[in-house]
């Protein structure tokens, strides 16, 4: 066949044409028909969602004393693929990271599936070490520098810097109970921490970003971007001065008479602030691997006890407010014991004035000052000051206490209530009976933050007062108060609690403990002390409460352990806080009250 | 052929070239403009990146150095450097104590008024 010019034309043009037509085919299969998978291939390999972290929150107290914030910490994370001599490599950073090189080295040695290829491949993101300081990471980061020369490492992208934070709290073990603590992906998990977690959390942000083949970042390829936003801080009602030696009273006490817990509270009664509140056993918030469980909680808000006599100060404000006495009414507290209900006193009384009977803390008096009120008025006086439910403070774990409604009461509960006894409350829900008597009436809820300020300093919340309900007259209170005063004198239980310079007014509590048959022990005791100073213009009411102290025979009462504890916080509190004496001690021994009206200048 | 006519025949079109050799031009300056804009972002980028980082690392430093600074004057370690003598504070005693029972007002001339504690003087 005799092929010519033309011919040959033609079949070179047809074969082009078949060659690019099989081209298109293939292009319009890559770019159309499987479009979608292979840019989602591309993308898996290059395109990355960097997360961008917000910092949480810092915790404050009303001073703006840092109490819990962040410290920058880095993750350090490998990428073998890039490392030439892991050997070398694994001994370069085992002596900077503080880990065994033989945990590197296997570490380092780990094989992924290759999600394109579906080979085993060195790894590309190996944790190496979590909550390395800024510190090491500059150092390991300049290490891996100088091997780069020395041929360790084929790039410096074999070992990266992730950032992140660890919670670190500055004053340790002081406040641990109120401030919580976070996980390990900074979640509250405990007190403040977890109440305010919606206003400590922060959002991350994120941005897609694109990688060139070394993993490099192609900056002018980034996509979409949202910053991170960072979470706010809250400011507490807790005064660090005032809890400083708070603590320190309480370790003293607690060195003393080794109870099983104590908890000391300090609530300003205007407002229900809380000033301190310190609780043992305790731990270290820095330090808390292997902490028992028992020492984390927080007793104020999480454990009941039998209030014991501080509960009388219920039941007389409840009589007089109602009116069935007055201060000055005589009640026969029939020398010592009273038969139908066997119920007794530590000494033998026949008639005493209403204010006596809380002075003396009788235990006769008071019961008869609850029947004269009636099972149902005594128990809605009871509820109306907070006993039986929650106080709604901004911390987690709270119980409500037990407080029994009357149709479930035996014929001599009317007898055991008003001094204390089968029912149960939390340390915090009597400081706020006590704060409602100080401050003429009000029951106030207590409060924990003050204030919430975001990022920029910008108020987002505040927690002004807030007043439950009205549970007692303001004249009921004040004669309350006045028989309270007499408690902290030289012929009351509590002497003392007494501060020089200053009125008090406080109560008592004894309390024997049941053991686990239900019967009542003799050597195990509750003891508290309640009170509130200046008495006239009360700057804080204060609980003092040790469970099982183990004090001398015959000592384990709240007078003699706890009102001691008193004194001493209330001496270091007044002249913390500044607070002008009310009375003037005179050489002879007698006191010059001066007019506390002139001393509301603070 | 006559010598004239083939001197016109192969005549170089020069206003044709002119015309395509200017359009190369431009298409190879476009070129170059391009690449070197690519190239602009590229270390324009890497700038940014350095930058980004270098403030990230400020800020991370001005972070721990406010917890550290938080750290030493936290009530727990001024506590521990007065425990320790560190801090010399020594306790004012209740006779060197001067308390005004009232705010004295400040009177038009502003002076300011001596107060006496003869017990401080013991």
């Amino acid at each position: 066949m005799k092929t010519t010019a033309r011919s040959r034309a033609l079949v070179t043009c047809f074969g082009l044409a078949g060659v690019f037509t099989l081209f298109s085919f293939r292009l319009i299969q890559v770019q159309v028909a499987q479009a979608d998978e292979f840019t989602s291939e591309a993308a898996a390999k290059h395109v990355d969602k960097q997360i961008i972290h917000a910092r949480r929150g810092a915790i404050q107290d009303a001073h703006g004393e840092a109490l819990a914030q962040n410290e920058p910490v880095k993750t350090v994370v490998a990428d073998a693929s890039l490392i030439k001599d892991r050997d070398a490599f694994a001994a370069l950073v085992a002596g900077v990271l503080e880990v065994p090189e033989a945990v590197i080295n296997g570490k380092l040695s780990r094989m992924t599936k290759s999600k394109v290829t579906g080979k085993l491949e060195p790894s590309r993101y190996i944790v190496l070490k979590k909550d390395v300081p800024e510190t090491t990471a500059t150092q390991l980061s300049l290490l891996v520098a100088q091997s780069k020369t020395q041929g360790v490492v084929s790039n410096l992208e074999a070992i990266r810097f992730e950032q992140d934070f660890i919670r670190v709290y500055p004053n340790g073990s002081l406040l641990c109970h109120v401030l919580g603590f976070t996980n390990g992906e900074s979640m509250g998990m405990d007190g403040v921490e977890r109440s305010m977690e919606q206003y400590l959390r922060g959002e991350n942000g994120f941005r897609f970003i694109e990688r060139d083949r070394i993993g490099r970042e192609i900056v002018p390829y980034r996509g979409q971007q949202r910053d991170a936003r960072n979470g706010c801080n809250v400011r507490l009602t807790i005064d660090m001065g005032l809890q400083n030696i708070v603590e320190q009273e309480l370790q003293a006490v607690v060195k003393q008479y080794r109870p099983k817990s104590a908890t000391v509270i300090l609530m300003r009664p205007q407002t229900g602030e809380i000033l301190a509140m310190a609780t043992r056993p305790n731990f270290d918030l820095n330090k808390q691997s292997g902490v028992p469980e028992e020492n984390r909680r927080n007793r104020a808000i999480t454990d009941i006890l039998e209030p014991g006599s501080t509960f009388k100060i219920v039941t007389t404000a409840a009589a007089l407010s109602e009116r069935v006495v007055r201060a000055d009414t005589m009640i026969f507290c029939e020398n010592g014991y009273w038969d139908w209900c066997k119920l007794k006193d530590h000494h033998p009384y026949s008639d005493l004035s209403v204010a006596d009977v809380l002075m003396r803390s009788s235990n006769i008096g008071t019961a008869k000052l609850a029947a004269q009120l009636g099972d149902q008025r005594f128990y809605e006086y009871t509820r109306k000051f907070g006993f039986g439910e929650r106080t709604g403070v901004a911390l987690p774990g709270e119980v409500s206490g037990i407080l029994h409604p009357p149709h479930l009461w035996s014929k001599i509960s009317i007898t055991r209530i008003p001094m204390g006894q089968e029912v149960a409350a939390t340390p915090l829900q009597v400081v706020a009976a006590m704060a409602a008597i100080a401050n003429g009436g009000r029951l106030l809820m207590p409060q924990i933050v003050s204030e919430i300020v975001d990022d920029d300093g910008v108020t987002v919340a505040r927690f002004p007062a807030q007043e439950v309900r009205r549970v007692a007259s303001q004249k009921a209170c004040d004669a309350v108060r006045d028989a309270l005063v007499r408690v902290v004198s030289k012929t009351g239980t509590a002497q003392l609690a007494a501060v020089p310079g200053y009125d008090i007014a406080g109560k008592t509590g004894t309390a024997q403990k049941y053991d686990e048959k239900g019967k009542v022990t003799h050597d195990k005791y509750v003891v508290s002390f309640v009170g509130y100073m200046p008495a006239h213009d009360p700057a804080f009411v204060a609980l003092v409460i040790l469970d099982e102290a183990r004090a001398k025979p015959g000592e384990n009462y709240g007078g003699l352990v706890a009102a001691p504890v008193f004194a001493k916080i209330g001496d270091r509190a007044a002249r913390y806080l500044g607070l002008k004496p009310t009375r003037i001690e005179l050489p002879d021994g007698k006191t010059l009250a001066v007019d506390a009206s002139k001393l509301r200048d603070r | 052929m006559p010598v004239n006519k083939r001197r016109h025949a192969n005549a170089v079109p020069i206003a044709s070239f002119a015309t395509w050799i200017v359009i190369a031009l431009f298409t190879a300056a476009g070129g170059l403009g391009y690449v070197w804009c690519k190239n602009q972002l590229h270390t324009t980028g890497g700038r940014i990146k350095a930058l980004e980082r270098e403030y990230s690392d400020l800020r991370n430093k001005n972070e721990v150095a406010r917890a550290h600074i938080a750290q030493l004057s936290s009530t727990k370690s001024l506590q521990d450097r007065f425990d320790s003598g560190f801090i010399k504070l020594v306790k004012i005693t209740d006779d060197r104590i001067v308390n005004v029972p009232n705010k004295p007002g400040l009177d038009a001339s502003n002076e300011l008024r001596a107060v006496s504690n003869p017990g401080g003087r013991k």
